[in-house]
């Protein structure tokens, strides 16, 4: 298991289209994947776990990933993040 | 406004989502949502239940599927979002969960899986989120709806105004195409998904428009959505002005799609040329339905996004750009700081302010070397149509490296026995004050100089638009930005200088106004901008747009800015 702390930087948080990415991109992976954030976790792949989070701009995640892939995955997933997940954020 | 308000009791409010003026009988629906109460089942009825609940599932999937066809691409996403949470592995472990261990039935179990996640979602306290609470229970209603088989569903007739508590996206849709003509609704914010489809569907549409239901009667009304108001059983009067104004409205747009075709030009008779922002393969097929024939700002950090910056890659993303086209295309070196480039390079503290565009790519010699080439060689077969734009110059010295950069690989190139455009136009972005400040020594080395509005903006006011305690003072229309503008203008003027805007005021018709009132030709926006920028260029005179940028110029502020316009416009 590897886990990693993570910024999100796009303006409008993990919003339902960003929450959407994240999720189809999560769900590629076989390694199970899992969400920390005050207090909560919640399964990576759910849209609605990840929505719930309510996290904004500047939430600060803790990523959990575990399985035969995990190392391709929390890298895929961080790129997503920092990315802002490819969405225009004007 | 005011003659609105002196005759409130008959005005029911809320904000505006959607413009647009809807005439129309008022259709108020005033019931509650279902509540759906725990019912019991046997163990015998478990396997029926998770039937129930997973045939319920793909009819619900095949119903949100066939609105797609309805909707642009921006609400086709939200379609494809509300798909997604219906097949959610969380959903379907938590209901099979109360079906099986908790002997529920799958209605209930359905209703109750929703409900937890809205609990959680009301409890995180913030706005934004908030507003997605009544997009969820909306399609839990639904889903429960199709599951219990029941047709909740109503029909209006043509050009009705509908008041109601809140309508899904899916209700939206299919009202739509019986001929609803305006939306009120007391839930649900300007970004919720009823909203923007309304947007999408072009319906007026009011929101937050508080306890509208009980207010409401069945009469005629009229919907004023740029205004946010629904004026019940209005007087003669009022009802004819708004009968004229839906007809010019009406006529408008008429107006503006004819107007593609039309030669740009103002009244005068000077030329003007509206091009397209593009990111994306996607988006190319625009320029034709919008009649644009040059790119003004390719942007390239795609490639980077996608790790495809291997010179084969960018030669084949540009030639693919420039076959979309006859015109030119203005590419935009990589513009991203430097984290983007390197997962290993610690994260700046002030990364608008840090080692970004052309300060990295200074630095990052190779990854800047190939993007040069591999347009310098897209350049060469296709003469005078291909443009560099730099991101991000703060003072002189960066062009004069880049100059000797590109002239050192054109050197190169010639001697391989390679085809080169000898006079590949090379351009800055003037988007940093000092730039614009210092304009006419820059311009001294230049061929264009495109003005980044929005970065612009960003760095005049030391506003971040993306924190929302201070988005309100990032202002693209603020006399300070309009001063730095002129000051460019003049100095291209001075130094015989083509220069064009490519941000987000050139898309906004008050800004549009102003920028061709300072003399700017070249404005450059997203491709769905471009009938209604040019349907007020091709209204008004040149004295009349000049005489707008003096008085915007003259304004101490925003407010008086946008007043300055409003009167202007009608008069």
């Amino acid at each position: 298991m590897i886990k990693k702390k993570i910024t999100i930087k796009n303006s409008s948080g993990l919003h339902a289209r960003p929450s959407a990415a994240l999720v189809k991109t999560a769900s590629k992976f076989s390694s199970d994947f899992f969400i920390h954030f005050y207090g909560y976790k919640v399964n990576g792949k759910s849209i609605l776990g990840v929505m719930t989070l309510a996290a904004e701009h500047g939430a600060e995640l803790e990523l959990e990933f575990d399985g035969s892939d995990e190392k391709e995955a929390m890298k895929t997933i961080t790129e997503l993040i920092d990315n802002k997940f490819g969405l225009k954020d004007e | 406004m005011s003659k609105v308000e002196s005759i409130d009791h008959k005005v029911i409010s809320g904000i505006s989502a959607n413009s647009g003026i809807a005439i129309g009988n008022i259709v108020c629906i005033n019931s509650n949502r279902r509540k759906v109460l725990p019912k019991s089942i046997s163990e015998t009825e478990v396997d029926t239940h998770l039937k129930i609940f997973k045939d319920g599932r793909s009819a619900l999937l095949d119903e949100l599927s066939g609105m797609l066809d309805y909707l642009d691409e921006q609400s086709g996403s939200i379609i494809d979002t509300q798909k997604q949470i219906v097949l959610d592995s969380e959903v379907e472990k938590r209901v099979e969960s109360l079906i099986k261990n908790e002997l529920l039935s799958s209605d209930f179990a359905v209703y109750k899986t929703f409900c937890d996640f809205i609990e959680r979602l009301k409890e995180s306290g913030s706005e934004l989120f908030r507003q997605r609470i009544v997009d969820l229970e909306n399609l839990r209603d639904r889903f429960i709806d199709v599951i219990c088989d029941d047709d909740n569903s109503f029909s209006v007739k043509k050009g009705t105004i509908l008041v109601t508590k809140e309508l899904s996206p899916t209700e939206l849709v299919s009202l739509h195409a019986e001929g609803l003509s305006g939306l009120v609704m007391e839930k649900g914010g300007i970004t919720s998904h009823a909203a923007l489809i309304a947007q999408s569907l072009e319906i007026p549409c009011i929101v937050s428009a508080k306890s509208a239901t009980s207010k409401a009667f069945n009469t005629k009304g009229v919907l004023d959505g740029r205004e946010g108001v629904l004026i019940l059983d209005p007087e003669k009067e009022l009802l004819d002005s708004y009968k004229s104004k839906l007809k010019k409205f009406k006529r408008a747009q008429k107006r503006l799609l004819d107007n593609i075709n039309e030669p740009s030009e103002t009244k005068s008779g000077t030329e003007f040329f509206l091009s397209a922002n593009i990111e994306f393969e996607s988006e190319l097929n625009q320029l034709k339905k919008y009649n644009a024939t040059n790119i003004g700002l390719l942007r390239t950090e795609g490639l980077l996004f996608s790790n495809k910056t291997a010179f084969d890659e960018q030669v084949w993303f540009y030639e693919s750009v420039l076959s979309a086209t006859e015109g030119s295309v203005t590419f935009r070196l990589f513009d991203v700081g430097g984290d983007k480039l390197n997962a290993k390079i610690p994260e700046e503290a002030n990364p608008f302010l840090g080692w970004r565009g052309i300060r990295m790519l200074l630095d990052e010699k190779e990854l800047l070397e190939t993007q040069l080439k591999a347009l310098l060689i897209c350049a060469g077969k296709n003469k005078g149509r291909v443009k560099i734009l730099v991101p991000m110059i703060s003072v002189e010295e960066e062009i004069i490296a880049l100059k000797a950069i590109i002239e050192e690989l054109q050197n190169k190139l010639r001697n391989e026995g390679i085809k080169i455009d000898e006079k590949v136009a090379l351009g800055a972005m003037i988007e940093v004050p000092s730039a614009a400040l210092n304009a006419k020594n820059l311009a001294e080395h230049l061929d264009f100089m495109s003005i980044g509005t929005n970065d612009l903006t960003q760095y005049t006011m030391a506003v971040d638009r993306g924190n929302e305690k201070i988005c309100s003072l990032y202002q693209q229309q603020h006399p300070a930005i309009w001063e730095l503008i002129k000051i460019t203008v003049e100095a291209a003027v001075k130094t015989n200088t083509e220069i064009a805007v490519c941000g987000e005021l050139a898309g906004n018709v008050l800004g549009a106004c102003g920028l061709v009132g300072l003399g700017i030709r070249n404005l450059s926006m997203i491709p769905n901008a471009i009938p209604r920028i040019k349907e007020e260029l091709i209204s008004h005179n040149d004295s009349e747009f000049n005489e707008l940028a003096e008085s915007f110029l003259a304004a101490s502020n925003t407010t008086q800015i946008k007043k300055i316009f409003e009167d202007w416009r009608v008069h």
